[in-house]
């Protein structure tokens, strides 16, 4: 082996890569060449004092937080099929001719054992709240323009175009009616595990987020269709949920009623929930 | 041990790897966020599909990539390989290349500097992608090169072209003066 091949071969001999007969034949050489084993020492040398320390840097520890709890709302069971022991796939497929047969007499099995396997998105009772607790973060980070946008200052139609083709549901966007509402800009973006086109706004001088959500992943939510409007403050934000038109939305802002504005004429009249402010300011 | 808390403590341990590739993958550190989490989300649909004598950092970095992949091609984003010819010999960048490393550089005149490991992580960042892609996989996360071809999806030749490439690239960017430093380490072997 020559000098020019042996010294072309050392980062591989060295990270126990070279196949046997080629790390022989190169052992062989820097075992009679001075000048390529002090070569060889100087790569050990460096990689000992510069290489071998190096280590990923440390996760930021509101990042860690962050994937603890989104880890921790991890469903108990994969939604994905798994593959299971035959005694087990045996009583999965009992307990399957079980459930098909109380649907068939009309009483639904999950009724019976509540809602042990669902995931924790399925319970209205906290997948509006969850859903509201997303928006709002990424409300946040829109109006504080650390989360970028894909699109900026376009119009509606210039938008729907944009996300059409990327997302595999259809993104309406509403005309802007007024010279005090502007749309900044959008991206895609997700709500915990739901892909959803993120629109940022500014209404009135206001920050005013909204998130399109594709039907049939709304509707796993369980939310239901009364009232239409669905509004939580969450962190001082007031969130809107609804469903309208073939998809979902999620409206955050922290002006109320009048954040609807980016969707709704101020004459339009709208299915309120009862004792529900959230329009009141329009 | 039950398969959600097994999922949870494997990604905990490796949490700071996956950021860390999370980061290298995204525009900005709210992209690798989402990418963190869209990739959590895979993995953990496919849980049952992992094979538990494989390397589970492994697997999620080619989940990863994948995601990232896939997030690109929604927003047509060019893929960072687009940029760089270094694999195909046709560019400019491995012409000039190939005449300064045809072998290690000397790593002698980068000990004797007596650089801190800072400076060598900055080296690294200051890749071009796809070599610093390949380099921190290596040196930071330890992969074979049979790993990192699969999570790249490339060819275990093409690992070792850019890994060379890309070790002897830091040298030079740790050296006070690469150009004349390279020249003067070529001189040195006789080249």
């Amino acid at each position: 082996m020559v000098c020019k091949v042996a010294r072309s071969k050392l980062f591989q001999y060295m990270d126990g890569e070279l196949p046997e007969e080629q790390a022989c034949a190169l052992e062989s050489h820097l075992a009679a060449c001075p000048d390529c084993r002090r070569l060889a020492e100087l790569e050990r040398s460096f990689s000992e004092r510069y290489v071998e320390p190096l280590r990923p840097a440390p996760t930021p520890q509101r990042v860690r937080d962050q994937v603890t709890r989104f880890l921790d709302a991890l469903p108990d069971r994969r939604p994905a099929a798994q593959r299971l022991p035959a005694f087990l796939r045996a009583r999965l497929l009992a307990g399957l001719a079980l459930f098909v047969l109380g649907t068939l007499l009309g009483v639904g099995l999950g009724k019976l054992l509540g809602h042990g396997g669902e995931r924790p998105w399925n319970r209205p009772e906290t997948s509006l709240l969850r859903l509201a607790d997303s928006s709002v973060e990424r409300h946040q980070k829109l109006a504080r323009g650390i989360l970028p946008y894909d699109i900026q200052r376009v119009a509606p139609k210039a938008a729907e175009q944009w996300f059409k083709g990327r997302l595999n549901f259809n993104v309406s966007l509403p005309e802007l009616t007024g010279d005090d509402l502007v749309l900044l800009g959008g991206r895609i973006s997700n709500l915990e595990d739901l892909e959803v086109a993120a629109l940022h706004y500014r209404v009135e001088g206001k920050d005013v987020s909204l998130f399109i959500i594709p039907l049939e992943k709304y509707k796993t939510l369980g939310l239901g269709d009364s009232p239409k409007f669905k509004m939580v403050n969450r962190q001082g934000y007031d969130v809107v949920v609804w469903a309208s038109h073939g998809a979902a939305y999620s409206l955050v802002s922290e002006i109320g009623g009048r954040s609807c504005l980016v969707c709704h004429s101020r004459e339009e009249k709208l299915d309120l929930p009862p004792g529900s402010r959230v329009h009141d300011k329009l | 041990m039950d398969e959600k808390t097994e999922f949870q403590e494997l990604c905990l341990t490796h949490l700071d790897s996956f950021s860390n590739y999370a980061l290298m993958l995204s525009r900005s550190a709210s992209e690798a966020e989402d990418l963190l989490q869209e990739t959590f989300l895979r993995a953990f649909r496919s849980f049952g599909s992992f094979k538990h004598d494989l390397n589970f950092k492994v697997w999620v970095f080619k989940i990863m990539k994948n995601a990232q992949i896939d997030r690109g091609r929604r927003l047509r984003v060019r893929p960072a390989e687009d940029e760089w010819r270094g694999d195909d010999g046709q560019g400019q960048d491995l012409a000039k290349e190939v005449l300064l490393y045809p072998v290690p550089l000397n790593p002698e005149e980068t000990l004797l500097r007596r650089i801190t490991l800072e400076e060598v992580r900055e080296a690294i960042r200051g890749l071009p992608h796809v070599l610093r892609e390949v380099v921190e996989l290596r040196e930071i996360e330890g992969l074979s090169y049979q790993e990192i071809a699969g999570v790249l999806g490339k060819p275990v030749g093409t690992i070792m072209s850019r890994l060379y490439r890309g070790r002897n690239l830091i040298r030079s960017l740790l050296q006070e003066a690469p150009s004349a430093d390279a020249l003067k380490s070529r001189s040195a072997y006789g080249l």
